[in-house]
Order: structure tokens, then sequence, then C-alpha cells
């Protein structure tokens, strides 16, 4: 699996950066940052944007490098955008999550974790833009309007028997529709995206549960606002929703809120220092992540990601 | 917890759909029904009134007229001309005692085959110019934000 998705990656960088225009023209910042899930956006939630620096009757290309860092857990990502036209955003992104605390899951059954197990995950990504324009039309409230979908395939090795434990899937499709807004004359961008969805932990945990757990998908909501300090920086927050499906299979299981899921938020600054670079630097609160292997612990930390844009 | 949540959900979505329409009515009425809308207030002010505003428009012109990407859409444009009706309209936009006689944006654009490529990067000029003036970021979007919405008129390439 891993060398087609590189394959795919490579080709699809090298078609993309041959069909990219040498002069595209987007506004500075406006095509968002990449998300942890490829996409553009904010850095946890995606954007009604459409990714690299393409506007209308242009094809752009992006590609970014994240990594974020918590008490017990660590995430590597990197991926690829298209830019079609200001119209259709296609991504594709690779993380790699460091989830070596799984090994203490041997103390409760002998699921056969190695150590330092990490879990991958392939994300595909699709977003159309259906209505509005964020940035230019600042005499109305009408904001622009896309709808996506990200596609996620799991690799988590010798974590797969817990996954297969706790009855999910290592593959499952999110949906959403976003909605975002520039108010140009007070320089703050809003975002709300609603995602329907039944992914664990974004789907690094699989998707859905066994009963009495949550299966079946849910709406949840994503909220992202940042304000702009100038053309080359903003500053901003965001909020996402998540559907906590494991936590009732582990209580009845008599291992409490050990599966617990808990919303994510982080306050982050982007920094624009050119239309083709842009650096995120974010503060992260991810809540518990199986908090009955982390002490019950909150994971907190760091999130920097770096991103390319034609 | 998971109902308040989608109920939480339904309400912001339903809101922003309810809501949008309306306030978007109401926000694009008097630019409607009114040659130019409630100019922001202070803004004349923080373009330097009349004086820093022909300065403003005059190196912004200037940019423009240089600029590799646009400034062939100006090669039969008389600068001098092109200034004076620009100072007169942004004044006018930001509250001043001006008043804008030069065509409409829809007519005066009309044969200039501009895409959006073309509008952003007039607005990055503009964003250079008054950067050169030491107009404050905040300040800059308050004006844009007035000339933003004429993209509908001045794109004519989509």
């Amino acid at each position: 699996m891993k060398s087609p998705l590189s394959i795919a990656v490579l080709a699809g960088v090298a078609l993309a950066c041959s069909a990219a225009q040498a002069d595209t023209g987007k506004l500075l910042l406006t095509g968002g940052v990449s998300t942890i899930a490829g996409s553009a956006g904010g850095g946890l939630t995606p954007w009604a944007v459409i990714g690299s620096n393409a506007t209308e009757g242009e094809v752009g290309v992006s590609a970014y490098a994240t990594r974020a860092a918590t008490q017990d857990y660590s995430l590597n990502g990197y991926g690829v955008a298209l830019g079609l036209h200001d119209r259709l955003e296609l991504s594709l992104a690779r993380q790699d999550f460091d989830a070596s605390p799984a090994i203490a899951l041997n103390g409760i059954a002998p699921f056969g974790v190695t150590p330092g197990q990490h879990i991958k995950m392939d994300v595909l990504g699709i977003k159309l833009k259906v209505a509005g324009d964020a940035v230019l039309n600042s005499d109305s409230w009408m904001p622009q309007i896309a709808v996506g979908l990200e596609h996620k395939q799991v690799h988590p090795g010798s974590i797969r028997s817990v996954l297969d434990f706790l009855g999910t899937k290592t593959s499952g499709t999110d949906v959403y529709v976003s909605a975002t807004k520039l108010l140009l004359a007070q320089s703050v961008l809003v975002n709300g995206t609603l995602r329907y969805t039944n992914a664990n932990q974004n789907g690094l945990l699989g998707f859905g549960s066994a009963a009495p757990g949550k299966n079946g998908r849910s709406l949840q909501p994503e909220f992202s606002v940042a304000y702009l300090i100038n053309k080359n920086l903003a500053v901003g927050a965001e909020y996402r929703f998540k559907p906590n499906n494991l936590q009732a299979l582990g209580a009845a299981a008599g291992l409490g809120a050990a599966l617990r899921e808990d919303d994510w938020k982080d306050i982050f600054v982007a920094w624009a220092p050119s239309k083709n670079v842009s650096l995120t630097l974010a503060y992260v609160d991810l809540g518990r992540i199986v908090p009955g292997i982390t002490n019950n612990r909150r994971q907190t930390g760091y999130y920097l990601s770096a991103q390319v844009a034609f | 917890m998971t109902h308040s949540k989608t109920l939480i959900a339904l309400a912001v979505s339903l809101g922003g759909l309810l809501a949008a329409p309306a306030f978007a009515q109401t926000a694009a009425a008097p630019v409607a029904n009114t040659a130019a809308p409630v100019a922001p207030a202070g803004l004349y002010q923080a373009l330097g009134e009349k004086p820093g505003i022909t300065r403003l428009v005059d190196d912004f012109v200037n940019r423009v007229v240089k600029d590799p990407r646009i400034g062939s859409h100006f090669k039969d444009t008389k600068p001098a001309a092109l200034k004076e009706s620009l100072t007169d309209q942004f004044c006018q936009l930001s509250g001043g005692p001006c008043k804008y006689e030069g065509a409409d944006m829809k007519s005066a654009h009309a044969d200039m085959d501009i895409n959006k490529g073309h509008f952003n990067a007039l607005v990055e000029v503009l964003q250079s110019a008054m950067d050169a003036q030491g107009i404050p970021f905040a300040q800059q979007n308050r004006l844009l934000a007035l000339l933003a919405p004429m993209h509908r008129d001045v794109i004519t390439k989509h």
C-alpha cells in the first residue's frame, strides 16, 4: 500500500507542477493553509476555500508537512493538494501517528501490540465550491460554501487486533459542508463546518464501534475564527466537536472512561512571508486520547506546519 | 450530550442559512438603491483626507501601469485622468467631500478582458501603495471592503 501511494503522490505533484501556471493570482492567505487531512482550511478543520494559489481560470498546487506532538503521542503528516479554477480541490495526505503507549493494551488482553507501533492513515479529499466568494463580496453576508469528502484508509499494523476487538472499521468516509466568510472591513475570517462522520480520533482509531458504542455517523460542527494582523500574519482559534463513539463500549467492558474521546481545539498563528510559503504554529488541546493507557492525561502540545503553494 | 451537540449544530447551520440571505438583502439594498454605500466613520481621515488620497492614488496608478500582470490593460488610459477620477472615487467612498463623476464601473471596464487574477493583482498593487503611504492594515481593509464588491462589474472574463 505504501508504494502505490508514494507513486500516486509523486505523479500528482509532477502533474500538478506541470499544469500549474507560473503566475497564479489568489490573494495572500486566502487559500487557507493545509489541514491535517490535506484539504485547505485551518489546521484541524477544512474551510470552504479552494487550496493553492490558483484563482479562476488557473490551476495550482500546494504541498505541506506537519508535525504535532503532545504528552504521549505525536503525529507527522504530509500531502499535496491540487486547486482547479478556484472551484475544485483534490487532496492526498498521509498521517503517521506514533501510538507507542498502545503497548499497555497488552496488559488488558493478549493483543500482541508491538513496541513503538505507529498507525498510518491515507486521506483522499475532494472539495467543490458551490456558492459565494469568501473574500470579495464584502457588501453581503453571503459566505463561500463548499461541500467536501474525506475518504480515509487506516494502516494500524499490530494494533489491528485492538481495532478488530473494538469492532471499528479501517476505512471510512467523512462528508462535510463548510461556509467561510472574510469580514474584510473588520479583518476577521470566520468558518463553520458541519461534518457527518463516524471516525474515532479523526480515523486513526478506525471508524464506528461495536455495540454498545456508536457505530453510525453523526453530525459534528467545527468552527474557526481568524484575525488578520497584516497581509502576512493571521492569528486565530479553532474548535472541533468529536463523536466519542467508543466510550460506551469501553464502559460496558468494565474499563470506565478508558476509551473516551474529547473535542479538539487550538489557537494558531499563520505567517505567509511570501505568496508561495506559509508557516503555521499552534497550541493544540486534543483532550483525552485513549485515557486508559495515558493516566487520563489531556493531550496538549504544539502543531507546526509548513506549506508551499503555487 | 450528543443530542444537545447535534441540536447546537443544527441551530447554528439553520441560523446561518436563514440569517445569511436576510442580512445579504439588508446589506445589499442600500448599495443597489443609491450610488454609494454609507462610508465607514473615520476612514477619510485615516487615509489622510484629500491630500493623502491624492498621494496614494498618484503612487497607485504609477505602480499599476508598470505592473507586468496588469499594466497592459492601461496602455490606452491617460494616467492623469485616471488619477483624478480615482481620487474622487476613493474620496467619496471613504466619506470625503468629493463627487465621483466618472463612468460607472461596468462600462468603464467592459472592453478590458479582466479576469479574477487581474483583479486580485490590482488589489495587491493597491495594498502595496497603501503600505507605502503608511496606512494601517485595518484601515486598508476598510477601504478594500468598499472596493472589492466592484469585482462584479470589473471582472468581465470568467
